[in-house]
């Protein structure tokens, strides 16, 4: 029994990726948009893939349900979601903060990957950087609040606490003292109210005059001086993308972080912090060994 | 206007060479383009990299001590001598030196330079500065003339003042207790259009020490009120400008010292009691910052600041002080005057054979039945107003990963105005050509070096050189090892002083005049030389992972061609001829070993030898602090420091300082109420034999909002 079990499985897993129609869509079109369905399309020749811009696309009712859609913003995310019926959806570039506001019940066809570095993974790079930290710092707002316990739990799982502080006004740098205070470093929570080109000046020397790293909350903040972030480029999502399309849709999680990621790292920003810092590649490969032990 | 127009187009140009923006790649970044902040040349060597021995001072540690007054924080740096010449007037003095003035070290406020260019000393109880709005202090222990110009000659004590963007909202604090104790302070920050302020005012006043060694009261007392302005402006990515201004005014008392009786003692009545110091600070500064790119970095500061000190007050002496023979003696042979006065006390003949000047002396203090013994009072000042305009150009290249050229050009301008110190005004213009290189040659070793040439119109040019080398065993564990050169240019004082007291309105005519020149006189020689130092120390820092960093220095430092005699008028004789010789080690620990509690501890031994018996006197062979810095939970907080030295000034000091604080959370604000005490250990004055205190116990409470 368990044999046949076993054949069933090394068959589904065998079977060629069936010829399917592929959808790209989003409301605008550039180069980087169609580069990237290029690059899927020398990747699966026998997919029939293409990108049909939101305008031009009917109803999600009326597209063939053997057909999988891949939506690229929110705009188009938007339209599929007025229709409970379509094709199944995987929907990219979205955050976990957008699609806070998104309504429930989610059509049961829609997956969404998530843009945002996972929490968990974060945390686990912060640990394996920092091995000696005990608490790490975490600014929200009245939107990201809700994650709050997601991360608290990332946190407690690597054996740091979480110390957290409301960052209403971003011009107002007292909570961010705070926070700096109170913990060993920071996290950044990819969130554009309070993670961006206004407020990464304070953010970054702040944090360093305190001799406190910056993990997250993106591989652009680390360029800007974050210590290291993980992230996920295209290739990445290439990957991600292929490994969705290659399982039957209904086994599709309603939502979830891309399986692929690499990890970013400031070696200069890690120097003046005394940092030791492995390369960036032995440390996604170590968090990807913790993830599939 | 030329001038303008091309300082203009040059900031036009250089915005061009805009920042390196951080583009997002392909279409899953976030699409986020941000400036490099943390770039080459803006990061720091980490600890175990620097080129030195470095004490951080930070907000927690400067809350729990307690202490009212940045000499007081400087008990917690190892081989910082802390000395007390009244209460409101001390001295901060690294590895020691004399006890009355401490003038070989450079002090910054946010990257101004605070000492008197006059007089050279810190008066620490006059500075434009509120505790609260210090951020942290960083005392680099060595010297570093090639980065801070001529006086870094022993170390430097640079204080940051909290950014204006994180010092939004209101802060209130009241401070009362014993010896007068009542502190008060205000603050308010906010922001506007591209700009973040944050506006201070503040005032401090004490009674000082409360009797002298003969049961007088001690008039001593201090009073001041500060206010502080501060703004930093984004201008845009690549550009910010800072600025500041600040005041201060008050008084500082003083009284008469024995050593400032009239020429024969016991004959007329002492002169005011009242000496007090009227003091007023005044500075502005400017900062302008621009990145060319992640790579560049150019920076030009401007500063101007101003002291006043008024001192007036009327003392009397016999009519003969006034006579040309008793100023010719003294300027001939002042220790004969001495005795001559100490007979003339006793009632005793001068004999002739102690000479003509002395035995007319004798005479004329007899004659007429003693009609020279009569009192001649008259008003007499020590009025001085010193001013210092600052310009700095500091340019920071990276030139690689791992190589960093930090370059500038620098002119001040001092100038002080008395008529008592210098008969007039004094100037001296300083030009310093500076330039630093950081050399990370492998992943262990780091070389860095750098000279400075500097110009001063008073007393001629230098060039002093550093050079260091670390050896990083891990990031996080490096040794050092350290040669420096440094010079300290002799002070207006020491080498230009042309100090003479013109008494007026006088009780009576002496000549037919109604003003009088006091008998004692001095005059700088004008020809000192620049003090030189060698440094040579080798240095470990290390952190460890759970939570302690340590830092040990051993260290070999020479001052040559010493100016170290003392600032008398009555005995002024300025020279090169002395040296001073300091060995010894010291250590640093900070160990945070929960997230609840700190310990830290501060060792220094100094075997020290010197040409001059007054500069033996401040330096503690042993001294050391010790804190424990602890959070009980539910707002309450407590730290419990103990401050020691063997020997300050021949006396020994040992003090345990306890800070109680219970923080409460009224919904939109902070209060905290907080019980601070401090116990001396031992039964000695503080630093001379008259500073004393009623009670051995101080005891001060304060209470602060936040919202």
């Amino acid at each position: 029994m368990s044999r046949l079990l076993l054949f069933c499985c090394c068959l589904l897993i065998a079977l060629p990726a069936w010829t399917a129609e592929i959808i790209f869509s989003s409301s605008t079109d550039n180069p980087a948009i169609q580069a990237f369905v290029n690059e899927l399309k020398q990747r699966r020749p026998d997919d029939l893939i293409r990108f049909v811009a939101l305008k031009d696309l009917p109803e999600p009712a009326q597209l063939p349900d053997t057909s999988r859609l891949v939506l690229l913003d929110r705009p188009s995310l938007d339209w599929r979601l007025a229709d409970p019926a379509g094709p199944p959806t995987l929907a990219l570039r979205i955050s976990r903060l957008q699609a806070n506001s998104l309504p429930a019940p989610l059509p049961a066809q829609l997956s969404l990957l998530w843009s945002d570095p996972s929490p968990q993974r974060q945390m686990r790079l912060a640990r394996l950087l920092l091995p000696a930290a005990k608490r790490v710092g975490l600014l929200y707002d009245a939107n990201s609040a809700f994650l709050l316990d997601e991360y608290r739990q990332a946190a407690r799982a690597q054996g740091m606490t979480l110390v957290t502080r409301r960052w209403s006004d971003t011009r107002d740098g007292r909570p961010l003292l705070y926070l700096l205070a109170h913990s060993d470093l920071l996290l950044g929570m990819n969130n554009v109210e309070l993670f961006n080109s206004h407020t990464v000046k304070n953010l970054l020397l702040t944090s360093y005059t305190h001799q406190r790293p910056v993990i997250g909350p993106s591989a652009s903040f680390v360029q800007a001086g974050s210590l290291a972030s993980i992230y996920s480029d295209q290739s990445d999502w290439l990957d991600s993308l292929e490994e969705r399309l290659d399982q039957p849709p209904a086994s599709w999680p309603q939502s979830g972080y891309p399986s692929h990621f690499k990890v970013t790292s400031n070696p200069q920003v890690a120097r003046s912090l005394a940092i030791k810092l492995p390369s960036n590649e032995s440390l996604a490969q170590k968090l990807a060994e913790g993830e599939h032990p | 206007m030329a001038n303008t127009h091309s300082l203009a187009s040059l900031i036009g140009v250089l915005s061009l060479l805009a920042p390196t923006l951080v583009v997002a790649e392909d279409l899953f970044e976030q699409g986020q383009a941000l400036p490099e902040i943390l770039s080459a040349t803006r990061l720091k060597q980490s600890p175990a990299a620097v080129p030195g021995s470095v004490s951080v001072i930070d907000r927690a540690l400067i809350d729990a001590s307690g202490a009212r007054d940045i000499p007081e924080l400087m008990r917690l740096v190892p081989g910082m001598m802390v000395g007390y010449v009244k209460g409101n007037e001390m001295t901060v003095n690294y590895h020691g030196g004399q006890v009355g003035t401490a003038r070989r070290m450079q002090v910054l406020i946010d990257g101004r330079s605070v000492y008197r260019p006059g007089l050279a000393t810190v008066d620490w109880t006059d500075l434009p500065l509120a505790m609260e709005d210090i951020e942290r202090i960083e005392v680099f222990r060595g010297p570093n003339t090639v980065s801070y110009g001529a006086n870094a000659l022993t170390g430097v004590i640079s204080i940051t003042t909290r950014n204006p963007a994180n010092s939004h909202g209101t802060r209130l604090k009241y401070i009362h207790g014993q010896r007068g104790i009542d502190d008060w302070y205000g603050s308010q920050g906010f922001s506007s259009g591209n700009g973040d302020f944050r506006l201070s005012l503040s005032g401090q006043q004490d009674s000082g020490f409360d009797h002298t060694d003969e049961d007088e009261r001690y008039r001593d007392s201090r009073r001041s009120t500060r206010m502080q302005l501060s703004a930093t402006h984004a201008l845009d990515a690549s550009q910010v400008l800072d600025w500041q201004l600040s005041a201060k005014e008050g008084s500082n008392q003083k009284n008469f010292y024995s050593d400032e009786e009239a020429l024969v003692k016991g004959i007329v009545p002492k002169g005011d009691s009242n000496k007090d110091i009227n003091a007023r600070d005044f500075s502005g500064s400017v900062r302008w910052s621009l990145d060319t790119s992640s790579t560049h970095n150019l920076q030009l500061q401007a500063y101007a600041q101003r002291w006043e000190r008024t001192q007036e007050w009327r003392t009397c002496d016999l009519e003969l002080s006034f006579t040309p023979e008793v100023a010719a003696l003294q300027k001939l042979n002042p220790d004969l005057l001495d005795t001559v006065a100490r007979l003339l006390r006793d009632g005793k003949q001068i004999p002739a054979s102690a000479g003509p000047l002395a035995f007319t002396i004798g005479n004329n203090f007899y004659k007429n039945g003693g009609a020279l013994q009569a009192p001649v009072c008259g008003d007499i000042n020590n009025n001085i107003n010193e001013t210092r305009y600052d310009f700095e150009l500091q340019d920071t290249l990276s030139l690689s990963d791992d190589l960093r050229l930090l370059s500038g050009l620098s002119y001040r301008k001092d100038s002080s105005d008395s008529q008592s110190y210098f008969q007039g005004s004094l100037n001296n213009e300083i030009w310093r050509l500076f330039g630093h290189l950081e050399w990370h040659l492998s992943e262990h070793f780091v070389l860095q070096g750098g000279a400075m040439h500097e110009d001063d119109t008073l007393s001629g040019s230098s060039l002093t050189s550093r050079i260091a080398l670390n050896y990083l065993i891990t990031p996080r564990h490096g040794l050092r090892f350290v040669y420096s050169e440094a010079v300290r240019s002799p002070d207006m004082q020491e080498n230009n002083v042309d100090w003479t007291y013109r008494l007026e309105n006088l009780s009576q005519p002496v000549n037919g005049r109604n003003s009088a020149y006091y008998y004692a006189t001095a005059q700088g020689p004008g020809d000192l030389q620049q003090e030189i130092m060698r440094s040579r120390e080798i240095g470990y820092n290390g952190q460890f992972d759970f939570g302690l960093q340590i830092d040990i220095k051993l260290f070999n430092d020479e001052i040559h061609q010493m100016i170290a005699e003392p600032l008398k008028i009555k005995e002024f004789s300025q020279n090169n001829d002395n040296y001073m010789w300091l060995r010894g080690a010291e250590t640093e620990i900070d160990w945070t070993f929960t997230t609840s509690d700190r310990l830290r501890l501060t060792y220094a031994y100094v075997d020290y030898e010197t040409s001059e018996k007054s500069y033996r006197r401040l330096t503690a062979r042993y001294s050391g602090s010790a804190g424990w810095l602890h959070e009980w939970g539910g707002g309450w907080s407590s730290s419990l420091f103990y401050y020691g030295a063997d020997l300050l000034n021949e006396r020994r000091f040992e003090r345990a300082d306890l800070r109680i604080a219970k923080r409460f959370n009224l919904g939109k604000s902070d209060l905290e109420l907080a019980l601070m005490m401090q116990q001396r250990l031992d039964d000695e004055a503080l630093t001379w034999r008259e500073n004393l205190y009623d009670e051995r116990r101080l005891v001060y409470v304060s209470a602060q909002l936040e919202f």
